[in-house]
């Protein structure tokens, strides 16, 4: 299957050139950079490295960035889209068990999840994540063990939904719409290393107001989300 | 309520009126944008106008003083402006984002196009 990793980045000169490398070593998938109109070298590293880089013009945040991917995705008849952070904290070697899932396993959305097998430590952080998997259970009835992950792949159904709405962002509430959607969701174990270099989009006030929002959201948005008509 | 309030309110409604006639003749303002702000000047002329009435409706619903019930006409007038405006941009805002995606990928097509004929 035609298969697209997505690579948000926003000043990652310093990660940047070794995601993309374990990328292209480890997979022969294609990739694309998306360079959210990064301050600093970003653009610059790409453009020596000769990397597949997708420049947009205004920063507009993380999910504008998946989002432009998954137009890019659905232009070029891509299979499967995966999104994958440039930060350096996903391992490529893992992207081939989420296609492997959604080629084999039937599933639309397939989440690289840090705990499916081993188990949550207790920190802050995971305490969020806890939250948030409740809600989900709440809304929906399904567990989802590592909501927060940002290493997810997408099949074209799941594609095609993405971009037929525009508030629809990169986080766990797309994962609640997506299965009032009637789409199928799995899990599948990876392991993720802690970021080498740079700040990430989520600082410590910024995760408080990342929580409020995404727990309205799944709460009072996607909970009543409608199903398509005609079922599956 | 008392003169000098109907006066000063005469007088807000007469600023606001002539200052939305301007910035429109000047077109800082759009003709559709323009009509909420001079039906707002006219209801203040109005309640200044007709002051009795009122404070005749002020006291059935039980208002302690006719002020307040003007007052509370002006913010409930000022609370829709502003959701209608939060929701103009957002609208905006997605029209931007479009925009942003459009002209990346139409770069990225050109950008592709100029490496093929190298």
């Amino acid at each position: 299957m035609k298969t697209l990793i997505i690579i948000p980045a926003y000043n990652e000169e310093l990660n940047i050139e070794k995601t993309v490398k374990d990328v292209t070593s480890n997979t022969n998938y294609d990739y694309l950079v998306i360079n959210d109109c990064s301050k600093d070298n970003t653009k610059e590293v790409c453009k020596k490295n000769n990397f597949n880089m997708l420049s947009l013009p205004i920063n507009y945040g993380l999910t504008s960035g998946i989002q432009v991917g998954m137009k890019y995705a659905y232009q070029n008849n891509y299979d499967i889209a995966i999104q994958f952070d440039g930060d350096g904290q996903h391992q490529a070697k893992y992207l081939k068990a989420l296609v492997d899932e959604i080629e084999n396993n039937n599933c639309d959305i397939a989440i690289g999840s840090r705990f499916v097998t081993e188990k949550k430590p207790h920190s802050l952080r995971m305490f969020g994540s806890i939250l948030i998997s409740m809600c989900i259970k709440a809304t929906t009835g399904k567990t989802i063990k590592d909501p927060t992950s940002g290493m997810r792949a997408y099949n074209k159904k799941a594609i095609k939904e993405f971009i037929s709405n525009s508030s629809l962002t990169p986080e766990p509430d797309t994962l609640v719409y997506m299965m009032k959607k009637n789409m199928k969701i799995k899990e599948v174990q990876v392991e993720m290393s802690q970021r080498e270099f740079g700040e990430s989009y989520l600082k410590p006030l910024k995760s408080i107001e990342y929580m409020f929002n995404i727990i309205f959201s799944i709460l009072f948005i996607r909970s009543i989300t409608k199903k398509n008509k005609g079922g599956k | 309520m008392s003169i000098t309030l109907r006066v000063f309110l005469i007088l807000c409604s007469m600023i606001s009126f002539i200052l939305c006639i301007r910035k429109v003749k000047q077109s800082k303002l759009k003709v559709t944008n323009s009509i909420i702000w001079i039906i707002g000047s006219f209801i203040l002329l109005l309640t200044s106008i007709f002051s009795e009435a009122v404070e005749w409706l002020s006291q059935k619903l039980g208002f302690i003083a006719p002020v307040n019930f003007v007052f509370l006409i002006l913010i409930g007038f000022l609370l829709i402006q502003v959701f209608i405006d939060n929701m103009r941009i957002s609208t905006l805002s997605e029209k931007i984002k479009d925009l942003n995606h459009a002209i990346a990928l139409k770069e990225y097509e050109n950008e592709q196009k100029n490496k093929a004929k190298e």
